[in-house]
């Protein structure tokens, strides 16, 4: 290669690359789609219908869009926490315990002072569950690096701690005002706390998407910016590629775990805080699982900031339309989690979508340079 | 003193202990596959979901035929079949056994739940499926207490019992168990050999999935007489901590399945005793924590485990 056709290669290149990353989570989604389509169509109905129906609940109209949009929001907050702590080799199984920290910690707060001024105390809140999520997984972090102890079952085991804690805060009382039906949920967090509505009534009436998106898009940016623009993102992601090369090369491997582990339980404490202020009330067992699918999450998004953002986007667009589909289609709103499995397996399947690719003739989208 | 006095009579209890051995069955099924499919080098953490399509099929088939035997193979045979995807990725396609595992678990969710509104949708499982019998020991069950505990469990229970110093025996004093050793540590090395690792390694994984499936299987029948969506709840994962905490030994892992089986039926022994049950759920968790990081310390996975083999020329 002469010196002179650089230039215009390497542009090519990177556009080649972005695409070729691109490309497999693509395809593993319409290869999903294909093998969803056959569920369908064993069981018995018209997998068109289904796929037309979840389609436009998600995205058919602005209402559902915001709807689909604050599906999305938790989870890719959440596999933020899955993601940043796999750049560091950690297995963070236990965002759901750190979500439900982050969400009590700020529900206490917002409850306890209602008076307080609206700005103070939102501020307040985000960084209560922050601290609250960082903490918890601290913990597990802490211990690996004390003791060596598996952090694929401390985060997991201090996750049913977390989540029985909650049970016992709302079910036993403590956190549970008395109220009419004697159910277990918090008290109202204060209205001047709330997020901000996006979109004002007179334009979309009942819109719910609040400016928790700009949260999520800011800790998208702060996410990339750690790992890739801070000596500390180097040294965590010099751990997770290398721990004994890393000790070698002068990093304090045992910190940067304890540190690596704190950053992703902050993430998955704003992941908690955000669907209780969407509800504007902390419900006994609230999350949907946003923990869990959100490993899935952060697999598909490849561990990139906007990778997770778009998977995020798609799963919850499929959570929220599988809601029409359910009932206009009357076909199981499982069928998402049945996609969304799909999508993880070829995506994590990469040498069948590279065969795929190879027969269809792509192969310059396969062997994209390094 | 109240509260020490209330926490002893429930030790007195023998449906603590009883309960303890029937938590703890269908965990110990799960985590012995778990211990069998990583001994041989592939990550399972999708125990889960092998158990679920266990529960949920189990059901499916008993509902359709009454047939306990049919039903219950049938369990144990679709546990093999998704674990068997699990094998085809992990081995052939060489993805990445998280991924994969997580993908099951997923899958296993979302199509048990379909199927479940399916068939059952506005009725849910029928109450006339027949239940896995109990076995009731003529001798020992008149004996007070240890009768009440031992004198009549459910013949799942017995089976996974005994599958602990089965598991360990195959595994630690069988050619077959060696060769799945050394296929975990140190698969080139055993191709060398001649040994066929993707051979042993499918033979493992399905043997996982089997295990996980007779543990649905127990859940749904013999325990809630039903299925209901995501009815599994995290046992299967139970079962992974499990087997990491038994350190990849059959017996380490059955000693933590019985922990758990204890927690579960300690909170369940508690309900309406004053104490706050919730936290008392936790107590397990909380212990498993606590040991893994003061006594256990660090759990060393088989040096392949997880790393997908290619076939040398």
């Amino acid at each position: 290669m002469t010196v002179a056709t650089l230039p215009i290669e390497r542009p090519a290149g990177r556009l080649r690359q972005l695409v070729a990353s691109g490309i497999g989570p693509v395809l593993a989604v319409v290869l999903a789609i294909i093998v969803g389509g056959v569920v369908v169509l064993v069981s018995g109905s018209n997998p068109i219908t289904a796929y037309q129906q979840m389609l436009v609940g998600a995205v058919g109209s602005p209402f559902d869009i915001s709807e689909t949009f604050i599906s999305s929001i938790p989870l890719i907050l959440a596999a933020y926490a899955v993601s940043f702590a796999f750049r560091c080799g950690l297995f963070n199984i236990g965002a759901e315990g750190q979500l439900y920290m982050g969400a009590i910690a700020s529900t206490w707060l917002a409850t306890t002072f209602p008076n307080w001024p609206g700005i103070v105390l939102i501020i307040l809140c985000i960084v209560a569950a922050m601290i609250a999520g960082g903490a918890w997984a601290g913990i597990a972090g802490w211990l690996k690096a004390k003791t060596g102890a598996h952090e694929v079952i401390t985060t997991m085991m201090l996750s049913y701690v977390a989540i029985d804690i909650s049970h016992w805060l709302l079910e036993a009382g403590p956190m549970t005002p008395s109220n009419a039906y004697g159910t277990p949920e918090s008290g109202p967090i204060p209205p001047q706390a709330a997020f901000p509505i996006i979109l004002p009534s007179w334009i979309l009436p009942n819109a719910r998407l609040n400016a928790s998106l700009f949260l999520t898009i800011l800790a998208g940016v702060v996410f990339a910016w750690i790992l890739w623009r801070t000596p500390l993102g180097y040294e965590i992601r010099a751990v997770g590629f290398n721990p004994k090369a890393a000790a070698y090369g002068g990093i304090n491997v045992a910190r940067r775990l304890v540190v690596a582990m704190v950053i992703a339980g902050a993430f998955a404490g704003l992941a908690g805080m955000v669907p209780v202020w969407v509800q504007m009330r902390l419900y006994d067992s609230f999350s949907p699982g946003y923990g869990y699918e959100a490993i899935a999450v952060a697999l598909v998004g490849r561990n990139s900031a906007i990778g997770i953002f778009l998977a995020g986007l798609l799963y919850g667009a499929m959570i929220h339309g599988s809601v029409a589909m359910q009932a206009n289609a009357n076909i199981s709103g499982f069928l998402v989690q049945i996609l969304q499995a799909l999508v993880l397996f070829f995506v994590g399947a990469e040498l069948l979508i590279r065969w795929l690719l190879r027969r269809g003739g792509l192969r310059a989208l396969v062997e994209a340079p390094a | 003193m109240d509260a020490i006095g209330t926490l002893v009579s429930i030790f007195a209890r023998p449906d603590l202990w009883a309960g303890t051995l029937r938590f703890a069955a269908p965990l110990t099924l799960a985590a012995l596959g778990g211990v069998i499919s990583e001994r041989s080098g592939v990550v399972n953490i999708a125990m889960e979901g092998m158990m679920l399509v266990g529960a949920f099929f189990s059901v499916l088939v008993a509902a359709a035929t009454h047939d306990i035997v049919l039903a219950t193979l049938s369990s144990v045979l679709c546990g093999g079949l998704i674990a068997a995807v699990h094998g085809v990725a992990s081995i052939h396609l060489r993805a990445n056994q998280i991924v994969s595992g997580m993908a099951i678990n997923l899958l296993a969710l979302g199509l048990t739940s379909f199927l479940m509104f399916r068939f059952f949708a506005t009725t849910g499982t029928p109450s006339d499926i027949p239940a896995l019998p109990d076995v009731k020991i003529p001798v020992i069950y008149d004996i007070p207490f240890v009768g009440a505990v031992i004198g009549d469990q459910n013949l799942v229970v017995w089976l996974s019992i005994l599958a602990v110093p089965l598991a360990w025996w195959f595994l630690f004093r069988t050619r077959l168990g060696l060769r799945i050793r050394a296929v975990g540590e140190h698969p080139r090395a055993a191709d060398t050999l001649g040994i066929s690792v993707y051979r042993i390694r499918y033979l493992c994984v399905i043997l996982s999935g089997l295990l996980s499936g007779l543990g649905g299987a127990y859940l749904s029948l013999s325990v809630a007489h039903s299925f209901s969506d995501n009815m599994t709840s995290g046992a299967g994962f139970i079962a992974l901590a499990a087997m990491i905490f038994g350190k990849w030994n059959p017996i380490g892992a059955f000693l933590a399945c019985l922990l758990f089986g204890f927690g579960q039926s300690l909170g369940i022994n508690l309900q309406g005793t004053g104490f706050p049950d919730q936290l008392v759920a936790a107590t397990p968790y909380v212990l498993t924590v606590v040991a893994l990081a003061g006594f256990v310390g660090r759990a060393v996975a088989p040096a392949a485990d997880g790393v997908p083999y290619e076939v040398g020329e």
